[in-house]
């Protein structure tokens, strides 16, 4: 796999470069992406919409890319994480139904203290040297989705809006098990500060966005009224070319704006695999002295 | 060797995971929750209490205005359940509760029946005739959406709007006035149109005036509190970019008119070629939510209250211009009374 890459990218790189690039050396640059379906529950209540707790199905859809980046010796590596969650919940009675949808996009910068940065679990069992490593780094993050109460009337929905600050922290440890190699991972998310949309306690989405007043809508989040914390814990099995992942995924978030209270509190097991990649870039050779 | 850095990471991956369980442990006590109430009478009757007394908008309103004492209902209610009652007997009595805010916003709905207090147009004379209305309709008039409109023989368009449900658009306004531009007046009968959607009535509130004209205030809870509100924001009601209405209008009204149909009568009201004629509305200012009890069954409450210009109360109706009633020798005679002193009007 490492070879086609650099077979394309150096057929790339001399069809492309002109003679001054020429004169750069190619570096590698160790990348993977991970893809993930999950299937779990999922707990949701929002005040605006009901009084009552609503439970039901939730279905997950993960993407995230992780490159080991040039900073601070290459100990930082640099992740993005696409999750998108589907909820179909009804409340205890089953006579009412909350249809929701939520995207959320993730970026966070992670310092390896236990060795080198490595981009991927996998990518652990075939580095050598030191068998963990514990990852620390800041992580900011944004949601867009919304939630739908199937029976309501001027309050039938509410939007979900925010952007966040977090601290993130993982760890990866690499040991064998029957003779198999394998990872073992997990990852948590805590929002620290951060800014969501919210309707006032009473107030009508008609109001907001039809008569254009606005009252408080945007609101600071600190983890005393919007205490959330997202655990990913994984297992890599090495499987031919690519790397099988099983994972849990717990998601808890909740907040407390404008005296309307929201949590959706979810459990899912997810599969997926990981790919990982070399990306060959090219990297300036220093002019000779003379 | 190996063995030893197997469990140093061991050791490092339990403390990663401790800590984990610490936080999880920290967020589970903090979450953010909203109490439960049982599945019982006695739970579903606090529970629709604290709704109402945490949402609904006009609790010291109907204090001052009729005398409703919201503090007291829990307690005064309460004595009427039991543990043996049914689910219609329970029903009976959380709509009976509700039924004392005299609010046709105010609902309970279950699958076997609605809680509801009409009394804003059962108590009071209907001052319309379906019969008359078709009479005057004819049968040859025309449909554009929920509009319905002719001709009448003295060059008077006549145009029925009996609902704000059906969706009412700019173009079918304008079609609508635009084949009645030749006449010498409009009459807009409102009358039973119970309301619907705000958006639509104020399509047609804007044909009606040329110019940015300020009609009301809009607020709404911020807080559990019954008095607990945001500063009243202003509601402007602009001029559309389609036809306008240039000539004099009468707009009929009854106490059937409610909710959106209330808020339209407050917009069109003191336009200077509108008169409003007929009765007073039936009022419903207050723009309604849904919430729901432990036990399933929906309840609706007004959450945001709307005023006059003048920052009235309009939950009780608005005064027409000119006060009209149906008389039973005109409808006898075939006649509406309140059609034929709108032409009179209009043809002065």
């Amino acid at each position: 796999m490492n070879r086609l890459f650099l077979f394309i990218g150096c057929v790339l790189g001399l069809l492309c470069c002109d003679p001054v690039a020429a004169q750069e050396t190619m570096s590698f640059r160790r990348a993977s992406r991970t893809t993930l379906f999950g299937v779990g529950g999922a707990r949701q209540q929002d005040t605006y919409l009901s009084p009552l707790n609503y439970r039901g199905l939730q279905l997950n859809f993960l993407f995230g890319t992780q490159r080991v980046t040039h900073l601070l010796d290459s100990c930082v590596t640099f992740q993005t994480l696409l999750q998108a969650d589907f909820t179909s919940t009804t409340n205890a009675p089953e006579k009412a139904t909350y249809l929701g949808g939520v995207v959320h996009f993730d970026a966070a910068w992670h310092y390896s203290f236990c060795g080198s940065a490595v981009v991927a679990p996998s990518a652990l069992a075939t580095a050598g040297g030191r068998s963990f490593r514990l990852l620390l780094g800041p992580q900011v993050g944004a949601s867009f989705g919304g939630l739908y109460n199937t029976r309501n009337g001027n309050n039938p929905a509410q939007a979900i809006a925010e952007m966040h600050l977090s601290a993130s922290a993982a760890f990866l440890w690499r040991f064998r098990l029957w003779k198999q190699p394998l990872v073992l991972s997990d990852q948590m998310d805590i929002p620290l500060i951060g800014m969501m949309f919210s309707p006032a306690y009473g107030q009508s989405y008609y109001e907001i966005f039809t008569l254009g007043n606005r009252d408080h809508n945007i609101c600071l989040t600190t983890p005393f009224n919007a205490p959330t914390l997202r655990n990913q814990l994984a297992v890599d099995l090495p499987f031919r070319r690519c790397t099988l992942r099983l994972a849990y995924l717990a998601d808890f978030r909740q907040s407390r704006t404008n005296e309307i209270r929201r949590h959706t509190y979810s459990h899912a097991f997810l599969i997926g695999w990981v790919r990982q990649l070399d990306i060959l870039r090219p990297r300036p050779t220093p002019a000779p002295s003379h | 060797m190996l063995h030893n850095t197997t469990m140093r990471s061991l050791l490092s991956s339990l403390t990663f995971s401790v800590w984990g369980w610490v936080f999880f442990s920290l967020l589970i006590t903090s979450c953010v929750k909203e109490a439960q109430f049982d599945n019982n009478p006695e739970g579903n009757l606090d529970a629709l209490w604290t709704i109402i007394d945490e949402h609904y908008c006009f609790l010291d309103y109907k204090k001052e205005t009729i005398g409703v004492d919201w503090n007291i209902m829990r307690a005064r209610y309460r004595q009427r359940l039991s543990k043996s009652m049914t689910n219609a007997q329970l029903f009976e009595v959380l709509a009976a509760m509700l039924s004392e805010l005299r609010d046709g916003h105010v609902n309970l709905y279950a699958a076997h029946d609605v809680g509801r207090n009409w009394s804003w147009y059962e108590d009071y004379p209907r001052n319309f005739s379906q019969e008359l209305q078709d009479a005057y309709l004819g049968t040859d008039y025309k449909i554009a959406s929920s509009l319905k409109y002719r001709i009448l023989p003295d060059n008077i368009g006549y145009v029925v709007c009996s609902s704000f449900q059906t969706a009412l658009g700019d173009g079918n306004i304008s079609e609508v006035l635009s084949y009645l531009s030749t006449c010498n007046g409009l009459i807009l009968d409102m009358r039973e149109n119970s309301g619907g959607s705000l958006t639509y009535a104020e399509l047609l509130a804007q044909r009606f005036t040329n110019e940015r004209r300020l009609v009301g205030y809009i607020a709404h809870k911020t807080g559990r509190g019954h008095a607990d509100f945001s500063k009243p924001e202003p509601e402007y009601i602009e001029p559309s970019l389609g036809i306008r209405w240039q000539k004099r209008a009468v707009v009929l009204t009854n106490r059937h008119c409610y909710s959106a149909t209330n808020t339209f009568i407050r917009d069109v009201k003191g336009c200077p070629l509108v008169t409003v004629m007929g009765d007073q509305t039936g009022g419903g200012s207050g723009m309604p939510f849904n919430s729901e009890l432990p036990n399933g069954w929906s309840v609706r409450f007004s959450a945001c209250p709307m005023y006059d210009a003048q920052m009235n109360q309009i939950e009780f109706g608005i005064q027409p211009d000119i006060q009209m009633a149906l008389s039973e020798a005109d409808r006898a005679r075939g006649i509406d009374t309140l059609i034929e002193a709108a032409r009179t009007l209009l043809n002065k």
